[in-house]
């Protein structure tokens, strides 16, 4: 981490003409990153089971919303969409699966979309440090991401508020009055991440050059992309900072899983999902194409079978109708992914009872 | 924890258990005089071993290795810089190993695991002296710029051969890697160069085309925990906690020695013992060489 940029020589990351790191971004590398990963993956190592979700139909769907009125600018993006829908969907397949590292009490992989998260549980152990007396147990969370997790190197490490974040969403959920005087720790590495936030992290303190960046990127995508999106305004949302990203919904999903794992007693399984909002249209579970010119973002994190919230995060515009919408539209993403979780856990489970 | 009234096999099992918790030396010389190890393997063979190259969608080159459960994963991501006076012709490889605090339960975040920075020392020695990339091969435009290649190891389960395993997946990135296209616009500055955008020929192309590195050499290693007359390749990270001498030796492909590495321990390392663990680094060797070569040529395909 100390090696990141100014370290020895400085370094960049050769990009395009353009000013943003990967040319294709918008073009061809819109469907290969995707459909690589996922083909490769599969048959090799990781050996995740494939679980072809219904929470993927709700993505199509609510894809398919802004593919309605933003067809004209997002051209790629509803051509990947459609061959979703048609079946050969590589893209945006959910992963999940517990038992991932050996050396952990429970663990768990999820591969969703671009994100690749894993997590583990140690513990309950005991407590580190002179802790004073609890009759509950603890929980301790930390995220961090490998140095190649975002396009940028080593931007990952500027997402300090993800352990706090993780650490709230999954306190509710579980039974702390099972592991007493001891504490549990969930650790997360996020592999590589949808990418989403980068953007953002370059907003601060460096305004100018994002402003530059984001001059030529707007002359180059032009009509494609953010023409109806004033600069200002994309600055302005750059601003909203503590922006939820699409990797934290599945750093949450996954820790939940691998607390199962671990044996760790919890009132539900904790499933968390995130939402877009453009103007009239909700995006399920964005990336950072859509997270970059999205007017506000709402992540819900919640136990479905017990139909409670952990954790609601808004940022950006709503209206009052608009967050109902996307209240309901997350908690049933939530339900759906719930029940692909449960049914890795269970999977996992009648796999080592043979 | 006593089961005094579990039924008769159950209870033998607690027992296999409990001795092998409060004597772990000794459970471990029973077998050993067996010649077998309590994971079912004879002494000198390695663990189950795997790669899967381009494992890391956003990188240029990456590796996913598993030993046993031993898994490492590394992405090679390519930068500009601006060569060293000294060097202006020659790129820069920068090697860093990392244990997150998912890979076991002695790292804590915060607090970096000890054997962190001993492994990466080791890998980047390694690298260089196996002369395995020439750096030259990194050089873009003389004394301007140059490739720095940043190779991250992660080690995602820890499970004993951290180096093996590390050095293994770091090689393996090197052979995946793919080092893009790209050319020098007119403020000096080293742009990507896409295969649609032809439009975009003016300025003069640095490297035309996507392109792999020649790799001269490729150092394998092997770790072997040194006990007594016996000698155990490829160990878990439960023997080597308990038997405390090991011995890592790094062969390229052509058979030569790279390095050899015995940090202490209570075994002296006789001749005969060492020449013993190069015989059985070359087997290795020979074995992780057919893999990796097995893994490139189908990621060609």
């Amino acid at each position: 981490m100390a090696d990141k940029g100014g370290a020895t020589p400085a370094t960049y990351s050769p990009s395009p003409t353009t000013g943003r790191k990967k040319p294709p971004l918008l073009k061809e590398d819109w469907i290969r990153p995707d459909g690589r990963g996922f083909h490769q993956c599969r048959p090799a190592l990781l050996d995740m089971h494939r679980f072809l979700s219904d929470s993927k139909c709700s993505r199509i769907d609510g894809a398919l919303l802004i593919g309605g009125s933003a067809k004209r600018h997002l051209g790629p993006v509803s051509t990947r969409i459609t061959s979703g829908v048609h079946g050969s969907v590589q893209p945006d397949i959910d992963f999940f699966r517990t038992g991932a590292v050996n050396a952990a009490s429970g663990s768990a992989y999820a591969e969703i979309g671009n994100t690749k998260v894993i997590v583990s549980v140690f513990g309950p152990r005991e407590s580190k440090k002179a802790m004073i007396y609890s009759d509950i147990g603890r929980l301790n969370c930390n995220v961090s991401f490998t140095t190649f997790a975002t396009p940028v190197r080593g931007q990952g490490s500027d997402h300090k508020e993800y352990s706090t974040m993780l650490h709230k969403a999954l306190e509710g959920a579980i039974i702390l009055e099972t592991f007493p005087k001891t504490t549990v720790d969930v650790f997360a590495l996020v592999l590589e991440s949808s990418g989403s936030h980068t953007s953002r992290c370059l907003g601060f303190g460096k305004r100018s050059q994002l402003e530059i960046m984001l001059c030529e990127a707007l002359l180059l995508i032009d009509s494609m992309f953010l023409c109806n999106v004033p600069l200002q305004e994309v600055i302005a949302s750059d601003n909203i900072s503590e922006c939820v990203s699409g990797d934290l919904p599945v750093v949450i999903s996954c820790a939940s899983l691998a607390l199962a794992d671990a044996g760790i007693m919890m009132y539900d399984l904790v499933a968390s999902v995130s939402v877009s909002c453009f103007s009239k249209n909700l995006v399920i579970d964005p990336i950072l194409e859509e997270e970059n010119c999205q007017d506000g973002s709402l992540m819900i994190t919640c136990m479905p079978s017990r139909y409670e919230i952990t954790q609601l995060t808004v940022t950006g515009e709503w209206s009052t109708p608009k967050i109902n919408e996307g209240m309901q539209l997350c908690l049933d993403a939530c339900a759906k992914l719930a029940k692909i979780m449960r049914s890795c856990l269970k999977e996992a489970a009648s796999d080592s009872q043979e | 924890m006593g089961v005094p009234n579990a039924s008769e096999d159950l209870s033998s099992e607690m027992e296999v258990d409990a001795f092998r918790r409060l004597f772990p030396l000794r459970f471990f010389e029973r077998h050993l005089a067996e010649s077998i190890r309590p994971d079912g393997r004879p002494l000198g063979k390695a663990r189950e071993t795997s790669i899967f190259l381009g494992a890391v969608a956003s990188a240029n080159g990456s590796a996913l290795v598993k030993i046993g459960s031993t898994t490492m994963l590394t992405a090679i991501k390519m930068e500009v810089m601006t060569p060293s006076l000294e060097a202006p012709d020659e790129g820069c490889l920068a090697i860093d190993f990392h244990m997150p605090p998912i890979c076991s339960p002695i790292v804590r975040p915060g607090r970096p695991a000890e054997a962190s920075p001993v492994v990466s020392k080791q890998l980047s020695d390694t690298i260089s002296s196996s002369r395995m990339i020439d750096l030259k091969d990194l050089s873009l435009v003389s004394g301007k710029a140059a490739w720095m290649a940043y190779l991250d190891v992660y080690c995602l389960d820890a499970d004993g051969a951290l180096f093996d395993a590390a050095l293994l997946s770091a090689v393996a990135a090197i052979s995946n890697l793919e080092i893009p296209a790209v050319a020098m616009n007119d403020d000096g500055k080293i742009v990507l160069v896409s295969d649609e955008d032809g439009q975009k020929r003016a300025q003069e192309p640095v490297n035309k085309e996507k392109r792999k590195l020649t790799l001269r050499s490729i150092p394998f290693s092997l770790t072997c925990i040194l006990h007594k007359n016996y000698i155990l390749a490829d160990p878990t990270a439960e023997e080597e906690s308990i038997m405390e001498t090991h011995v890592t030796i790094v062969l390229d492909t052509s058979g030569q020695l790279i390095s050899l590495y015995k940090p202490g321990g209570p075994v002296l390392a006789y001749t005969s013992a060492i020449q013993d663990c190069v015989a059985i680094t070359r087997q290795r060797v020979k074995e992780l060489k057919s893999f990796l070569d097995k893994e490139n040529s189908a990621m060609e395909v």
